[in-house]
């Protein structure tokens, strides 16, 4: 139950309700709904496809269909390899990488104000929910991921040491989503025009972080393509090819990518559980 | 002397609602868009020992959900304070449960919901089935379920944890006559292992059946507090 109360009690057992609880409370909160967190995006995702004849198999069919279209269009229709090798590898990996960080941002944007009922009726930490929706998002790309493999694998690429790094760029990507996603959902519940706004940041940063071309390819000099990795998006991508089919990256990259998870998880926390007391209340 | 399970002390609820919320266009003429101060609580006093059922009555917008929901924090109080024991929980888990799931998934949701570990789900699982009475109905989807039937469920993952101080905001009596005794029951054990209720209802029967003493709140002030029978008579005389 509410075991987040039961320390530092005066004599008489009552505390002021309502009072900010102490990180350390909070986490271990969080910690100790890990089963919920986990347990109802997994329901969550078995039940989306509830209605459709081919039930699960969706999620691995969406991306497959996905890659079937780029397929159709890069490689046959007009086979273009604006200055990469495989040029459908490249796409896949770019596109389904940066779809992931897409998700988990703007559903993790709409988690608290689609949550309201559930807010007003139960406590608990409201961190719950995007960290809820990231985890249901990680869960979701494990098929994308799989379609991904299988892409690589089809052009003749072999598994390389640099594959032990696929947990650890994973790891820091989610977590700058969800940093990234706690911060949105923070400013989505304070005004929804948030909400509007996120599919026009996304297509923005879906051209310019190379997800069609290859930013080395266009951008020569070494100054310039350091201010790339002021765009986290980027980033990941890259670091994303480079891991996978040892695509061009640098040093400044491998930084950012874990400066980007780090700083954006913090910032985000801290600015979500500012808000703490005030998700569920009107006006 | 019996320990206090929760104490307002000249509790103030106060907040203001606008018409809308103000907009770029409003900022930029230098218009706030109409808005108006409520007190909804201004300046409640009682204490409330443990085990006790309260009920509380009172006409529409008298304060009565306002005054539940500062026990739990959500609102805060502008002035005077509240304490308690621990966080009182109100009955209900309506916007766990999803249409999509199972009954029997979604008792497994809502127990998580309410702080259980997977442990404890598992252990509690097979009784919450049981008190729900759906037979096999459970391992159907919820949107295949009559009104009736998903009262019955909800009714039943909202009681099957006992926190020590239950809110109850109306909407007790649900499904039929015989489901309706068997939720009264469960309240009544919940009572005898010292739980305390507050129970905000219109329905004055179901306040006398279960409620040892009334608190009757009018604009935002407490009119009458005492045992059941006095203050009911009195409120029903007004």
């Amino acid at each position: 139950m509410t075991s987040d109360t039961t320390s530092q009690q005066p004599s008489d057992g009552l505390f002021p309700v309502g009072r900010p609880t102490p990180l350390g409370t909070y986490l271990r909160d969080l910690w100790a709904r890990r089963d919920y967190i986990i347990r109802v995006p997994i329901n969550e995702l078995k039940s989306q496809n509830a209605h459709t004849l081919l039930g699960g198999i969706w999620l691995v069919l969406n991306p497959l269909l996905q890659v079937g279209v780029y397929f159709l269009v890069f490689g046959v229709i007009m086979p273009i390899d604006r200055g990469v090798d495989s040029y459908l590898v490249f796409l896949t990996i770019g596109v389904f990488t940066f779809h992931y960080s897409q998700r988990v941002i703007s559903d993790g944007a709409r988690s608290v104000v689609s949550s309201m009922g559930l807010i007003r009726t139960l406590r608990f930490p409201r961190a719950t929910l995007p960290l809820s929706n990231s985890v249901g998002q990680a869960v979701a790309f494990g098929p994308v991921f799989a379609v991904m493999l299988v892409v690589i694998f089809a052009y003749g690429n072999a598994p390389t040491l640099r594959w032990l790094l696929i947990p650890v760029l994973f790891v820091l990507q989610s977590l700058f989503s969800l940093g990234a996603s706690l911060l949105a959902a923070r400013f989505n519940h304070l005004y929804r025009d948030l909400e509007n706004l996120l599919p026009f940041v996304f297509r923005l940063l879906f051209y310019v972080s190379g997800v069609l071309y290859s930013v080395d390819h266009y951008v020569d000099d070494a100054l310039l393509r350091a201010l790339f990795a002021f765009n986290p998006m980027y980033v990941y991508v890259t670091a994303w090819r480079w891991v996978m089919v040892g695509g061009p990256a640098t040093a400044v990259e491998a930084a950012a990518a874990v400066a980007w998870a780090v700083v954006t998880l913090v910032v985000g926390f801290t600015v979500f559980r500012a808000g703490e007391n005030t998700y569920g209340r009107t006006g | 002397m019996t320990d206090i399970a929760l104490r307002c002390v000249n509790a103030e609820v106060t907040y203001t609602i606008r018409s809308h919320r103000p907009l770029i266009r409003d900022i930029l003429r230098g218009q706030r868009p109409a808005a108006q101060k409520i007190h909804a609580l201004r300046g409640v006093t009682f204490d409330i020992p443990v085990g006790e059922s309260v009920g509380i009555v009172g006409p529409n917008g008298s304060g009565k959900t306002t005054m539940l929901q500062a026990t739990t924090g959500l609102l805060p109080v502008s002035a005077g304070e509240i304490l308690v024991r621990s966080v009182p929980t109100f009955l209900g888990v309506q916007a766990v449960l999803r249409n999509q799931l199972t009954g029997r998934r979604n008792i497994e949701v809502g127990l998580l919901a309410q702080g259980l570990n997977r442990a404890a789900v598992e252990e509690l699982l097979p009784a919450v089935v049981e008190f729900t009475g759906l037979g096999n109905a459970i391992d159907m989807r919820m949107e295949t379920y009559s009104s009736g039937m998903k009262a019955r469920l909800h009714f039943a993952v909202a009681t099957a944890t006992s926190p020590e101080i239950l809110l109850i905001d109306e909407a007790l009596a649900v499904g039929d006559r015989s489901f309706r005794e068997k939720s009264a029951q469960r309240l009544d054990e919940h009572r005898a292992n010292a739980g305390t209720v507050l129970l905000v209802s219109h329905n004055l029967a179901e306040i006398r059946r279960s409620c040892d003493r009334v608190i009757w709140l009018q604009d935002g002030l407490i009119v009458a507090d005492g045992p059941t029978d006095e203050v009911l008579a009195s409120y029903e005389a007004s």
